[in-house]
């Protein structure tokens, strides 16, 4: 009975051999995305890297948490979900990578101004850029 | 919900527990998979705001996120993975013996299941536990003397913040999966028409692997 295996069968039962089978695949997986991360591309090993965890995350909801099976509606709420993490990435993306160069944080790939440095001291945190803490004589001198 | 006493005796053959204001025991089950497919999407959509950080910031410091990552214990991580991934497979193994009512079977899987788990939370800990000591820490807490680039305490506040969620994920899930096994111990009444705590308590366990598929080749790999 638990060889046994109808794929199309609805809210059938399937042999527990499918599970170990998908398993290999997301075991394969790992290391293709282990052997290849360790490569370090340049420019395409995020994609890769991306492609196959969408792969082994296809994997994991549709047989192990059985999407696969389940009801329609199941499947819309899983979509809708992804659509959302969909555009609450691109949205900000698309704001930081059109920004007035200026606007974007000290330190960073798009931005001329100094990085805040945090780790030294606590204080300077507060001044970001190229700004220095103004010392107490500045600050006497100035009024 | 009906009570069926006469269930303690035949554990074989499971009485189904209909709640009167559903037409079908089919019904029931789907509406049960409807509220957890629900409530999973605002689990991923929990997620989803952490690793839309790790977009914004990898996009700002890609040499940071570059040298960061390349710090972390890449073993350690692999490992872990294929523990969760394992930990997946044991526990879609214990829905699969729920279906036949097989209830002894049904804890050994889960058993193991909660062994890995608490193995992938040990290595976790020798993680966290090198990193408190090098200093690679979030924010004004960073004094790792390795890597000195803007964006690099960022990092590790992304990677703490997913990493802890994500840990505190893997503890619930134990211990609903531990109530599962309990009552398949205690009351050994899983069967084909009530499976559908082990079933939801195992979709929950899935996400958790689900997230740390992500997790792992943005964190380790970049």
């Amino acid at each position: 009975m638990a060889t046994d295996t109808h794929p199309g069968e609805h809210h059938g039962h399937h042999g527990a051999g499918r599970y170990w089978v998908i398993w290999g695949a997301l075991l394969v997986l790992t290391l293709i995305t282990v052997v290849t991360g360790r490569m370090h591309m340049p420019t395409f090993g995020l994609m890769l890297a991306l492609i196959i965890a969408t792969t082994k995350g296809a994997l994991v909801a549709l047989f192990f948490m059985h999407l696969s099976e389940h009801q329609g509606l199941n499947r819309l709420f899983f979509a809708v979900s992804l659509l959302f993490v969909l555009l609450m990435l691109a949205i900000p993306l698309i704001d930081l990578g059109t920004r007035y160069r200026y606007a974007t944080p000290p330190g960073s790939q798009y931005s001329d101004m100094q990085a805040i440095d945090i780790g030294a001291n606590a204080q300077q945190g507060r001044y970001g850029g190229n700004q220095k803490k103004p010392t107490s004589q500045e600050q006497s001198e100035a009024h | 919900m009906q009570s069926s006493a006469s269930t303690a005796g035949a554990p074989a053959a499971p009485v189904p527990r209909l709640a009167m204001h559903f037409a079908s025991l089919e019904v029931q089950d789907n509406a049960a998979r409807l509220g957890m497919w629900l409530f999973l999407t605002t689990e991923i959509l929990l997620f989803a705001g952490l690793f839309i950080c790790y977009g914004v910031y990898r996009f700002l410091f890609p040499e940071a996120w570059a040298a960061s990552s390349r710090s972390l214990d890449l073993t350690l991580g692999t490992v872990n993975t294929v523990v969760l991934i394992t930990s997946s497979l044991t526990a879609a193994l214990a829905v699969h013996y729920a279906k036949t009512g097989k209830n002894k079977a049904v804890a050994v899987q889960i058993f193991l299941t909660l062994l890995m788990a608490i193995g992938f939370l040990v290595i976790k800990y020798f993680e966290y536990h090198h990193k408190f000591e090098i200093g690679t820490l979030p924010g004004r807490y960073y004094f790792y003397e390795g890597i000195q680039l803007p964006g690099a305490p960022m990092y590790f506040t992304v990677y703490f913040c997913a990493t802890a969620l994500h840990g505190l994920h893997v503890v619930i899930g134990m211990v609903v999966l531990a109530f599962a096994m309990v009552r398949a111990l205690r009351k050994g009444d899983f069967g084909p028409n009530n499976y559908t705590m082990v079933e939801l308590g195992s979709m929950y366990w899935h996400l958790v692997d689900l997230v740390w598929i992500f997790l792992f080749p943005l964190l380790y790999l970049v």
